[in-house]
């Protein structure tokens, strides 16, 4: 059984010149549960496409998304809201961590819009900020994080929801390396632990040599 | 499910705090908005409640005046059965009949054939003499009649006058009728009433048997309350026959005011037009600059509908608190209106007998209320639309 299956993945952009871009292209990727998928590939070849239409940010132009061999249907908005709040998260090379809320409420962000009650979600965000080490931070805006601490947050906001799959944007990308090494130790450990599914993009080496597999793209395509 | 909502609206508010100097300035101009149309609505308001007032005290609420009936071009005419009917509605009912009686020097006068009833339904009081003896010729003078008579006839209490009656025979041919009245009493001026003032009233038994009718012209029903006239009115309506009372005068004066103050209202009201647009943009400059955010509370699983309620949450807010600042800020604009109103039409016009020129009522605050809701909703709802509609992956790009 796979987490996350590919068939004929494509997807293009047609500008108003009539040039057409492909930005994905026959792309056929399966990733089974549990496993940790490592994507390296040049700037522009398609790795963030890949992972935006994998986590339903994006729709595909051709081909279809499997997610625990169920097809994924990019025109029900309510069943992508579905795997948002239940089956997948996600980490930004940027953080994305919102601004206005300090890192407990960011962590229980996600559980708001699962509707759970208040108590039940600042304990959990609690639990969360605990196991990423970050106790002690849980009032802080993001503004007073350093960058290690800012994507620890969001990674345990990625957690909030018991996801199956995590999907992470270049981790590591706007960190430092020993830092990043924290980061992709805390994401094997709940590979390891948790059984989680990670397929992460990266240009980082460290990231690449920790993965179960590393898969190249280049305008498009994976290349083996 | 209701903590939720809570907590949707506190998360609201808190973004509403981090913008104060902008969420600030809409309230200040929906809440001009609102102001105005509660000050312009009071001011109406207070009109049409002086006038009422001034109606009713001048007239009797718990009396109908019942006259013939026009049904499809035929007249329904007053008979002793549809009498015996309206007595079922009133607790007094006095039928009477009127005549035109002209004396020997050509002064009209109006004849009322009344009972005991009516003197008592109308509150009829004498001034000097007394009330007629049943079955006599003795007569009864308003006291405008009465001037007049004592004036160009000469005549007063105790003397007798002259007067004709023109009577119609079958053949429409005319009869004149001589009778002679004698002044029995006087009653003392309604100074309201003026139809009491110049008539005059005989026994109704004589009356009917002067002119031969077998119908009524007239019926007073009086009420105990002023609160049983409507219903009242209905049931001697469905006999056919047309009542009048001061509730009519009431009405009419409700419903020019209401129309008066409705297009006040509406010109004041453009002002929320304004306000109502100061949402949309301030809304829209809100969901551009909070792209990146919608972008990221989309990945982390809110829905479209959650992010039309993140900023609909926000609209009621600054909708229920420009409602209240309007309502309050038009409460001082009322009471300016009436300050500096009341002295100047007193001093213009002359008019000065009413003690407020505004009235704020409940109705109008919770009108102005509602008013700044509804507009910051619909205000809310392109914004909102927009702010759910944004691409998650292009969302997610700006910073």
């Amino acid at each position: 059984m796979y987490m996350v299956e590919t068939r004929g993945l494509g997807k293009y952009y047609t500008f108003g010149s009539g040039n057409q871009v492909v930005a994905l292209n026959d792309v056929n990727l399966a990733v089974a549960s549990g496993e940790f998928v490592s994507i390296m590939g040049p700037s522009g070849s398609g790795k963030s496409t890949l992972l935006n239409i994998v986590g339903c940010l994006d729709k595909p132009s051709s081909g279809d998304v499997y997610i625990d061999d169920e097809k994924i249907d990019y025109g029900n908005a309510g069943s992508l809201v579905k795997l948002h709040r239940q089956t997948m998260g996600f980490v930004f090379q940027g953080f994305n961590l919102i601004s206005t809320m300090n890192a407990l409420e960011n962590v229980w962000y996600p559980m708001y819009f699962n509707k759970i009650p208040k108590s039940e979600r600042k304990e959990r965000a609690e639990e969360l900020l605990e196991s990423v080490g970050l106790r002690d931070r849980a009032l802080h805006l993001p503004s007073e994080l350093s960058g290690g601490e800012q994507q620890r947050v969001s990674i345990a906001r990625a957690l909030a929801n018991n996801p199956r799959l995590i999907l992470a944007d270049e981790p590591t990308g706007n960190i430092d390396s020993k830092t990043g090494g924290k980061i992709i130790d805390l994401m094997k450990k709940l590979n390891k632990e948790q059984g989680i599914t990670f397929i992460v993009t990266t240009h980082d080496m460290v990231m690449a040599n920790n993965a179960d597999r590393v898969i190249t793209i280049t305008d498009g395509e994976i290349i083996d | 499910m209701v903590k939720l909502l809570i907590e949707a609206f506190l998360l609201a508010m808190r973004q509403l705090r981090i913008k104060k100097v902008r969420t600030l300035l809409i309230l200040l101009g929906i809440s001009v908005g609102v102001a105005a149309v509660v000050g312009v609505t009071s001011l109406g308001e207070g009109i049409r409640v002086n006038a009422v007032e001034e109606i009713q005290k001048s007239h009797d609420l718990t009396l109908i005046e019942v006259s013939p009936g026009l049904s499809n071009g035929n007249i329904i005419l007053i008979t002793e059965s549809k009498v015996r009917a309206v007595r079922e509605s009133g607790s007094v009912v006095a039928p009477y009949v009127k005549d035109a009686y002209v004396t020997s020097n050509k002064t009209y006068f109006e004849v009322n054939g009344i009972s005991a009833e009516y003197m008592d339904a109308k509150n009829l009081q004498l001034e000097t003499g007394m009330w007629f003896k049943e079955g006599t010729y003795q007569i009864v003078l308003g006291s405008d009649v009465g001037e007049k008579f004592s004036k160009i006839e000469g005549a007063e209490i105790g003397n007798s006058i002259d007067a004709t009656i023109r009577l119609y025979g079958e053949e429409g041919r005319a009869i004149d009728k001589d009778i002679t009245f004698i002044i029995a009493g006087r009653l003392k001026p309604t100074g309201t009433d003026t139809d009491t003032d110049d008539q005059a009233f005989i026994d109704i038994n004589v009356a009917r048997e002067l002119t031969g009718k077998d119908v009524y012209d007239g019926i007073m029903v009086k009420l105990d309350k002023s609160s049983q006239a409507p219903g009242a009115r209905t049931a001697i309506e469905k006999l056919g026959l047309t009542c009048y009372s001061a509730q009519d005068e009431i009405d009419s004066v409700n419903k020019i005011m209401n129309g008066v103050t409705l297009v006040l209202a509406f010109f004041s009201g453009i002002s929320l037009i304004v306000g109502g647009l100061m949402i949309i943009n301030t809304m829209i400059v809100s969901v551009y600059e909070r792209t990146h955010e919608i972008g990221i509370t989309k990945a982390i699983g809110a829905s479209e509908p959650d992010i039309i309620r993140m900023f609909l949450s926000e609209c009621i807010i600054i909708g229920v608190l420009g409602g209240i600042l309007g309502d309050l800020l038009g409460i001082i604009f009322s009471f300016l209106i009436d300050r500096v109103g009341r002295p100047m039409l007193i001093a213009q016009l002359g008019i000065g007998d009413f003690e407020h020129l505004t009235v704020i009522n409940i109705q109008i605050l919770v009108a102005g209320f509602l008013i700044s809701l509804v507009i910051s909703v619909i205000a809310g709802i392109y914004p909102a639309w927009r702010g759910a509609k944004l691409d998650p992956v292009k969302a997610l790009r700006q910073l």
